[in-house]
């Protein structure tokens, strides 16, 4: 128990030198780098309080993000915006204007409520059958999102949001949220879902139930995946359907997984890591292209490194980074040991 | 020889336990049953067990013996509702278990281990003892108390820490039985739980289960090869070969059964 206050209060720290690192820095394009690898991060918690929970792969977060993204967008566009906007909005919803606090639980609370409604009967399914539906639901969102005109603008691009994310409010929904997934892990439904993830017959055997469990884990999941997206939506203020689908995806679970799923110090670590191998990368692709051998423009390398890192990961370290135990957890453990041998 | 042995030591022993009801948290229980009643099993063209009867009062422990393959763990599955039954019954007290999925049979009370140790590899080992209070419904700090009492009890204190995964192979069973007891069952069902421990080990098991039915006021059920262990241990025996009951009773009237010793030892043994 105790070391996970110890965790709480190192992944805080982390957060906190990062948002004021950045701050100190002053230059412009690593406060950008900075609030969105918060952002990520929120993200990536949250699909931790899932996946590392439950052992389920999920494609669907990223739709979940969408989800309250949107919700966010639509409940504080400023109204006389909102015609050029939104033209297909509904009547009484062109009216209505609330703080992006406010609109921050209520993106949380929809996709909350809309992942507690279709997930349900998902959560009987293990193994292939589950990771497949979980993508099927990703191809539905992102539909529903290309198609909803009156909420969503259809494919094209939404904006008018006002730009009310900056580094702050960032790094303190970051650590909220990992205080939040922390003590979901300890709570009774996260230790017995674990247990489940662990070995489901054995879990069973002691009474856990197991759909119910996984059920409640995904609602959360789906509450921090909408404030994620309302969180990322202010901060940068216009986006499509598009913003939302399969890139996004695969770059959160790479995160997750090259961090270790098991544990929020793994979703943590892996977040700071990619983010910055991906700036990285990214500004190598960019350097290539403007040297240009005449061989053509460098395209997907980023992409490639990326995966290759994972499937690397993946045979050398197969619970990532951090596999099962809380950063709190080994320093304790370690201090603990030398103290048994002094 | 050495069989007359060890049924003088099962009669010693036997007459050594206490009688007496069994007192649990300082209240006296009364005597719950648990009864299959002709239970057949099927696997496609395999009968696993057929119409096997066996009665379990709390207070009690019984070995379930037989050769490898004759349906010990399938009837262990049958009453925790890991298989489905071709037919038959069982009830616990006045719940009639048939039916019911594993969760719902944990719930009414009876808990189990298992052959192929199936612990929750990477959590710690007071974390797989205490899910097992917790999906009992116990609070937290109830549940982290009687995980606490039972790592103390069964010498796993100082593991607490550990992993599931990086404990010896004694350990993981010890922890298997410290994870049924912390769900205080009613009925606990052993599936070999001597099985790779070394001589030291299966004796401090031995006094750590002979205690349980009077301290704990729960019924036994175990499995196991071990002979040894079995007839210290047992009030009663049920014996199944090819999933039939071939006999029942206390050590000496099983130990002597023609069929026993034929299913044990092969034909013509009896007569030898
Ligand atoms: N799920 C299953 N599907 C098909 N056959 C099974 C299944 N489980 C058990 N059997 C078969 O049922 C028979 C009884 O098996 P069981 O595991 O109950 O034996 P056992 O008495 O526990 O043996 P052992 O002493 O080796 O553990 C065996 O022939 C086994 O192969
Ligand atoms: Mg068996």
């Amino acid at each position: 128990m105790k070391h996970s206050y110890v965790t709480a209060l190192i992944l805080i720290g982390v957060i906190a030198a990062i948002a004021i690192g950045s701050q100190l820095l002053g230059i412009r394009l690593y406060d950008r780098i900075s609030t969105n690898l918060l952002i990520s991060l929120v993200l990536v918690v949250g699909l931790q309080t899932f996946m590392g929970n439950s052992g389920l792969l999920s494609f669907a977060h990223i739709g979940f993000m969408g989800l309250g993204a949107y919700t966010s967008a639509v409940l504080t566009i400023p109204s006389q915006m909102k015609g050029m906007a939104l033209p297909d909005l509904y009547g009484f919803m062109k009216v209505v204007e609330i703080s992006p606090l406010l609109a921050l639980f209520a993106a949380g609370a929809l996709a909350a409520v809309v992942a507690a409604v279709i997930s349900y009967p998902l959560m009987r399914l293990s193994d292939a059958a589950s990771v497949i539906t979980s993508f099927a639901l990703l191809v539905v969102l992102y539909t529903v999102m290309n198609n909803w005109s009156a909420f969503t603008n259809g494919p094209r691009t939404l904006f008018g949001l006002p730009k009310t994310t900056d580094m702050p409010v960032a790094a303190i929904v970051a650590s909220i949220v990992v205080v939040v997934a922390l003590v979901f892990k300890e709570s009774r439904t996260g230790k017995l879902l674990r247990a489940s993830r662990e070995d489901e017959v054995a879990a069973a055997a002691l009474g856990a139930d197991i759909p119910q469990l996984r059920w409640r884990a995904f609602i959360l999941a789906a509450f921090i995946a909408g404030i994620g997206g309302a969180l990322w939506g202010h901060f940068i203020t216009s986006f499509a359907p598009k913003a939302f689908y399969l890139k996004e995806t695969f770059l959160i679970i790479t995160m997750l997984v090259i961090g270790g799923a098991n544990t929020v110090t793994g979703a943590v670590a892996g977040t700071i890591l990619i983010t910055f191998a991906y700036e990285a990368l990214r500004g190598t692709e960019g350097a290539l292209n403007a040297t240009s051998f005449g061989a053509g423009q460098v395209v997907g390398l980023t992409e490639i490194v990326l995966a290759l890192a994972m499937i690397a990961v993946m045979i050398v370290r197969p619970g990532g980074l951090f596999p099962n135990r809380e950063i709190g957890h080994i320093l304790t453990r370690t201090r603990r040991k030398k103290e048994i041998v002094a | 020889m050495a069989q007359a042995g060890i049924l003088a030591e099962a009669l010693i022993g036997h007459s050594g336990r206490p009688q007496g009801r069994p007192h649990h948290l300082g209240k006296v229980m009364s005597e719950t049953r648990l009864a299959v009643n002709a239970v057949s099993v099927e696997f496609t063209g395999l009968r696993a067990l057929d119409h096997v009867s066996l009665s379990l009062a709390t207070g009690e422990v019984v070995g379930l013996i037989g050769p490898n393959g004759s349906g010990k763990t399938t009837l262990i599955n049958a009453i925790t509702g890991q298989v489905k039954l071709a037919s038959g019954t069982i009830t616990a007290g006045s719940t009639t278990l048939s039916g019911l999925s594993p969760r719902e049979v944990a719930l009414a009370g009876v808990s189990r281990s298992f052959q192929i140790v199936r612990l929750f590899n990477t959590m710690t080992v007071f974390e797989n003892v205490e899910a097992a209070a917790l999906a009992k419904g116990a609070s937290r700090t109830i549940a982290a108390q009687r995980t606490q009492n039972l790592l103390d009890e069964l010498g796993l204190a100082a593991k607490a820490d550990e992993l599931g995964e990086n404990l010896s192979y004694g350990d993981k069973r010890r922890v298997e039985i410290a994870r049924a007891l912390a769900a205080e069952p009613l009925f606990l069902l052993l599936d070999e739980p001597a099985a790779g421990m070394n001589d030291a080990e299966t004796e401090a098991l031995l006094h750590t289960l002979a205690e349980l039915p009077g301290k704990r006021g729960l019924g036994l059920l175990i499995i196991d090869h071990d002979m040894g262990l079995i007839m210290r241990l047992c009030h009663r025996l049920h014996v199944l070969a090819s999933g039939r009951t071939i006999a029942e009773g206390d050590a000496a009237h099983v130990r002597s059964h023609p069929a026993v010793i034929e299913a044990y030892l092969g034909k013509g043994a009896a007569h030898a």
